[in-house]
């Protein structure tokens, strides 16, 4: 090792990455795969939507996909040709040939970095066939616009203004539609949709969950502009979207920036979606009465593990995820379990705008408790933020992905996999939210304790 | 002086189109193929570089004796050459791939670490994670440009890990926007007095990813290994990925010692390639860039053989790594007692495994291996995808061509198919022969079989079928992978696939690239999704009980 190594230098934030949480922007073929019926058609070079299955779905709990997802996904498959002569002859054909192989309900044409670059008029293309009635959008994704956050925002919204179009019905009330979490990039997406529509419901909503395997598909997204209302559920992904639907539809949105895990949170979040839809709390009350008893039902059980067990239980955690998990298990473990939060990474790089209001959330996330958040990106850097941490001599509890491994062996902490990427668990049908989620969560974090890691 | 073939002048590789004539589109037997190839005339085109030979054999990619391809108008995606530059440069354990590119071409480096991860235990050696950097490239960057983007990143990695050399890989993004990796590396290079090396794999540029193996080896080849070799006549190279290490028991009987290349080696490892007796490999697909480079700039033979798989391809492997390491005198007696050491448990398998069909759909050339070692264990294959062709490899060794000495040894296949993991030209390819269980490795292909009731043997480390222990630990491997065929069933019972019926009733899976005009037929007979869940429109028979290996999966 050469002698000039400092830590200055070593630990400057920079524009590096290693160890990568995300995707780029083309990774929002997969909440097209996400929508049923929908088909991706990746207008990208070879390799793009390949490595976003990784990302997403194959390294992320092997969840897999479905329908025109992973080998399935219609592709361009950019060429020398395409760079030097343009690539929308080849893509029409594509567009042409999908729309009679795969059978669909929706096609969205995904542009990468090579046709933005070169400057193909993909909406030229794609045009032809919307006048010929065939239900076909395109979306601007190149990956260096950003990450696949800001991939699953472009598609949604080209979808909205392509494919839902105008709209001057009624409204039904009661009836909402849920903006939530990155479908596949959330490693437990399918089973916290299922959860949160199961909540909804309860109370008495009606839901157009858009995404997972109790969406509509397309017919679904046709009905968006029925809804009373817009509900956003995450510290900042969707509110872009709402914000779109307010002003194309003149649709109210509510914003709980908080994703509820656990009885309380999820009673609260329930009351504050009621009363904002003004529907009678009737129904809602009975659900939340039947669920808070399932629920303590169960704490009670876990509170003998909980108040005698000998051998020690963590007492300070750190976490390294997106924004949206890490303030949910952040409140949770803080506010609902006593778990000191020591060090809270934020990873998925929420634009500055949404930074401050992200921050102020975990200022009394519980009372007497503030904890300070960090926003890094490069696994570099936050493995050494683990380190430094600040865990008082106890077992350090760290949530994380994949990446976290290594620090976690180090600090001889243990490692409870809630981020992107995680290639050391198969994920099918899981929640950590709500009221049947959060048990599956304390189960893990418990189960590694007692289990010491291992 | 003959012309050379690998050229190391420049820092960018040539693609394998154009060196090899490779191809990704093609139907037919595989007799036909191996007609159509002209190994030996192209092997000898390429290796006089003029003259008469040239005139009556053909260069790689030459336009004379190109093979015809299937160009058909859509396309499902598939693997890049950045990628498997990630997958063999990121895969060192003492230097560093920088990826000058948006994140997004770093999005498989979870899959990356884990096999190199399990390779590096497969190798005992210490388990480490992968050090990939990324440029991180915004829309900024493609507008004024990301040298200083490279230049900082590069430095990061040099003071973070203290790297012995590090590669810097391009991407479709910074090819586009004319990054000038040459310049940069040797900048870098000067600044940090390590190897810094430009590797040219945007994916755009080859139209198979397999070119991505040549990319890594060129930089390789022109900027680590020793210039000033001091001959280890003990010594061979084994290019290869991530297996486990079969090698060393099977050559320790020629007094060899192995240096794996290009996954899990350390930069002092790479560098004593050019020092070492002889270079083979266990994939003339992979190790053909490589072996070659060394063998004409270096004087290090390459082994003139087909592949160590299955008995007459290690028989043959065998022999020749004995004749270029002067130990003829010894190898027959090592090769019959092999042979009788196996063959108990092979007749057995043979029985076990009697009147089962299986199907190989992996890269190029271990394609051609895959089917020896079960056609050894007595399985019949007439159906094959691989998912390119090179019709001759770099070299041009006659031994080395391995689907002349595939359809030699052990018959022809009636249906070969050359197709770049297209899955939905899969169920109608499946359906011509029928197969019990498919061998794979790249994914995309396995999950629609799966849902047609056949598993898949993933041959995850590649060097599982090698040798003659090979064959019986694949036979082994096979009963348990036959078994699965309970799962394979109830999917096929109740899930669907996502093909249209029009496209399902297509007979030729390539009548796109000859017909494209049918696409223009009223399209009447399409199911959109959700129309009918229960669709699947491969049904089972009432009779078909998928219990064992003996049954045959029939389709409607």
């Amino acid at each position: 090792m050469p002698d000039i190594l400092t830590d200055a230098n070593r630990f400057r934030r920079t524009n590096t990455i290693v160890h990568p949480r995300y995707g780029c922007a083309i990774g929002a073929v997969y909440s097209v795969v996400a929508i049923p019926g929908g088909v991706p058609i990746a207008n990208c070079g070879p390799g793009c939507a390949d490595k976003q299955f990784f990302m997403m779905c194959g390294e992320n709990g092997y969840q897999g996909t479905n329908g025109a997802g992973a080998g399935a996904m219609p592709s361009a498959n950019v060429g020398e040709n395409e760079i030097v002569f343009g690539g929308t002859k080849k893509l029409d054909a594509l567009i042409k040939s999908a729309l009679r192989i795969m059978k669909g309900d929706i096609f969205v044409v995904v542009t990468g970095c090579s046709g933005e670059l070169v400057g193909d008029d993909v909406g030229s293309v794609v045009r032809g066939y919307q006048r010929a009635g065939k239900p076909v959008v395109f979306a601007d994704a190149a990956g260096f616009k950003g990450n696949n956050i800001t991939g699953h925002e472009i598609v949604m919204k080209e979808i909205i203004d392509q494919f839902v179009g105008d709209y001057k019905g009624r409204k039904r009330k009661g009836l909402l539609n849920l903006f939530f979490e990155v479908p596949y990039f959330n490693t437990n997406w399918r089973g916290d949709f299922i959860e949160l529509k199961r909540v909804l419901e309860g109370a008495g909503l009606e839901v157009n969950a858009l995404f997972g395997p109790e969406s509509r598909g397309a017919a679904e997204w046709k009905d968006i502009p029925k809804a009373q209302f817009n509900l956003v559920v995450s510290p900042w992904v969707g509110i872009d979207t709402a914000e779109h639907l307010k002003a194309k539809y003149n649709q109210p949105y509510l914003h709980v920036p908080i994703v509820p895990v656990g009885e309380e949170a999820t009673t609260e979040f329930i009351r504050q979606v009621v009363e904002f839809a003004g529907i009678n709390p009737k129904r809602s009350e009975e659900f939340i009465k039947k669920e808070a008893k399932l629920y303590y039902y169960f704490l009670e059980h876990f509170t003998e593990f909980f108040s005698e067990f000998w051998f020690g239980l963590p007492s300070r955690f750190a976490i390294a995820s997106d924004a949206s998990t890490n303030l949910a298990l952040t409140k949770f473990l803080a506010d609902q379990m006593g778990v000191i939060p020591v060090k809270q990474i934020i990873t998925d790089n929420p634009p500055e705008r949404f930074r401050d209001g992200i921050r102020r959330l975990y200022e009394n996330i519980t009372e007497g408790v503030s904890a300070e958040v960090d926003f890094i990106e490069d696994g570099y850097i936050i493995e050494h933020e683990i380190k430094n941490a600040d865990f008082a001599g106890t077992v350090p509890l760290i949530l994380g992905s994949t990446w976290e491994m290594d620090v976690a062996a180090e600090l001889g902490g243990l490692l409870v996999r809630v981020g992107t990427p995680n290639t050391e668990e198969v994920v099918m049908n899981r929640s950590f939210i709500g009221y049947r989620g959060a048990p599956t969560f304390m189960e893990r974090v418990y189960s590694a304790a007692v289990s010491g890691g291992s | 002086m003959a012309r050379k073939k690998i050229n190391l002048k420049i820092s960018s590789v040539d693609t394998r189109e154009m060196r090899l004539g490779t191809i990704t589109s093609w139907d037919g037997s595989a007799s036909e193929l191996v007609d159509a190839s002209r190994y030996e005339a192209r092997g000898r085109g390429r290796v006089t570089g003029g003259g008469e030979a040239d005139r009556e054999g053909c260069h790689g990619g030459g336009k004379v004796c190109r093979l015809r391809e299937l160009k058909m108008p859509f396309n499902q995606q598939t693997m890049c050459s950045h990628a498997i530059v990630a997958c063999q440069l990121g895969n060192l354990t003492d230097c560093i791939l920088v990826e000058h590119a948006p994140i997004g071409c770093s999005a498989s480096n979870a899959r990356f670490n884990q096999g190199f991860k399990i390779g590096l235990a497969r190798r005992g050696k210490p388990i480490q994670s992968i050090q990939i950097f990324s440029t991180n490239l915004k829309e900024n960057d493609m507008v004024f440009g990301a040298s200083d983007r490279l230049r900082q990143t590069v430095r990061d990695a040099n003071e973070r890990f203290g790297p012995k050399a590090i590669f810097i890989s391009m991407s479709c993004s910074t090819a586009i926007i004319g990054e000038d990796l040459d310049s940069l590396a040797q900048e870098l290079e000067t600044e940090l007095k390590i190897p810094v090396v430009p590797v040219y794999c945007e994916g755009f540029r080859s139209k198979h990813w397999s070119t991505g193996f040549d990319a890594s080896q060129h930089g390789i080849v022109r900027q680590i290994v020793n210039k000033n070799p001091k001959k280890q006549n003990d010594l061979i190279n084994i290019v290869a990925l991530w297996g486990t290490d079969y090698f060393t028991p099977m050559l320790a009987p020629l007094g060899l010692r192995v240096n794996y290349m290009v996954d899990m080696a350390s930069f002092s490892e790479l560098r004593q390639a050019s020092e070492a007796a002889a270079t083979a490999t266990f994939c003339h697909t992979l190790g053909s860039y490589m072996a070659t480079a060394l063998e004409e700039y270096y004087g290090v033979p390459q082994i003139d053989a087909p592949q160590p798989f299955g008995i007459a391809g290690t028989d043959d492997w065998l022999r020749a790594v004995a004749k270029a390491v002067g130990k003829e005198d010894i190898i027959d007696d090592y090769i019959e007692s092999e042979h009788r050491r196996i063959s108990p448990r092979l007749e057995e398998l043979r029985k076990i495994l009697k009147g089962v069909k299986g199907f190989v759909s992996t890269g190029s050339s271990y394609a051609h291996a895959m089917i020896s070692v079960i056609r050894d264990l007595g399985i019949e294959v007439e159906g094959s995808i691989v998912f390119h062709h090179d019709p001759v490899y770099d070299a041009g060794h006659e031994n080395q061509d391995t689907l002349g000495h595939l359809v030699r040894n052990s018959g022809d296949l009636a249906h070969f198919t050359v197709s770049q993991t297209q899955q939905f030209q899969f169920h109608g390819l499946l359906k011509r022969v029928n197969p019990d269980f498919i061998i794979i490795r790249h994914n995309g292909l396995a999950p629609l079989a799966a849902k047609l009731g056949i598993p898949s043997f993933p041959m995850g480390d590649e060097h599982f079928p090698l040798g003659y222990d090979g064959i019986i630990r694949t036979g082994e491997a096979l009963i348990g992978i036959l078994a699965k065929k309970k799962f394979n069933a109830v999917l096929k019972r109740h899930v669907e696939i996502p093909y249209t019926d029009w496209w399902l009733s297509q007979e030729d899976q390539f009548i796109l690239a000859k017909h494209p005009e049918i696409l223009d037929e009223p399209d009447e007979t399409k199911t959109p999704l959700g129309a009918d869940r229960s669709a699947n429109p491969i049904q089972m028979d009432p009779d078909d009980n998928l219990s064992a290996p003996e049954e045959k999966l029939r389709y409607a």
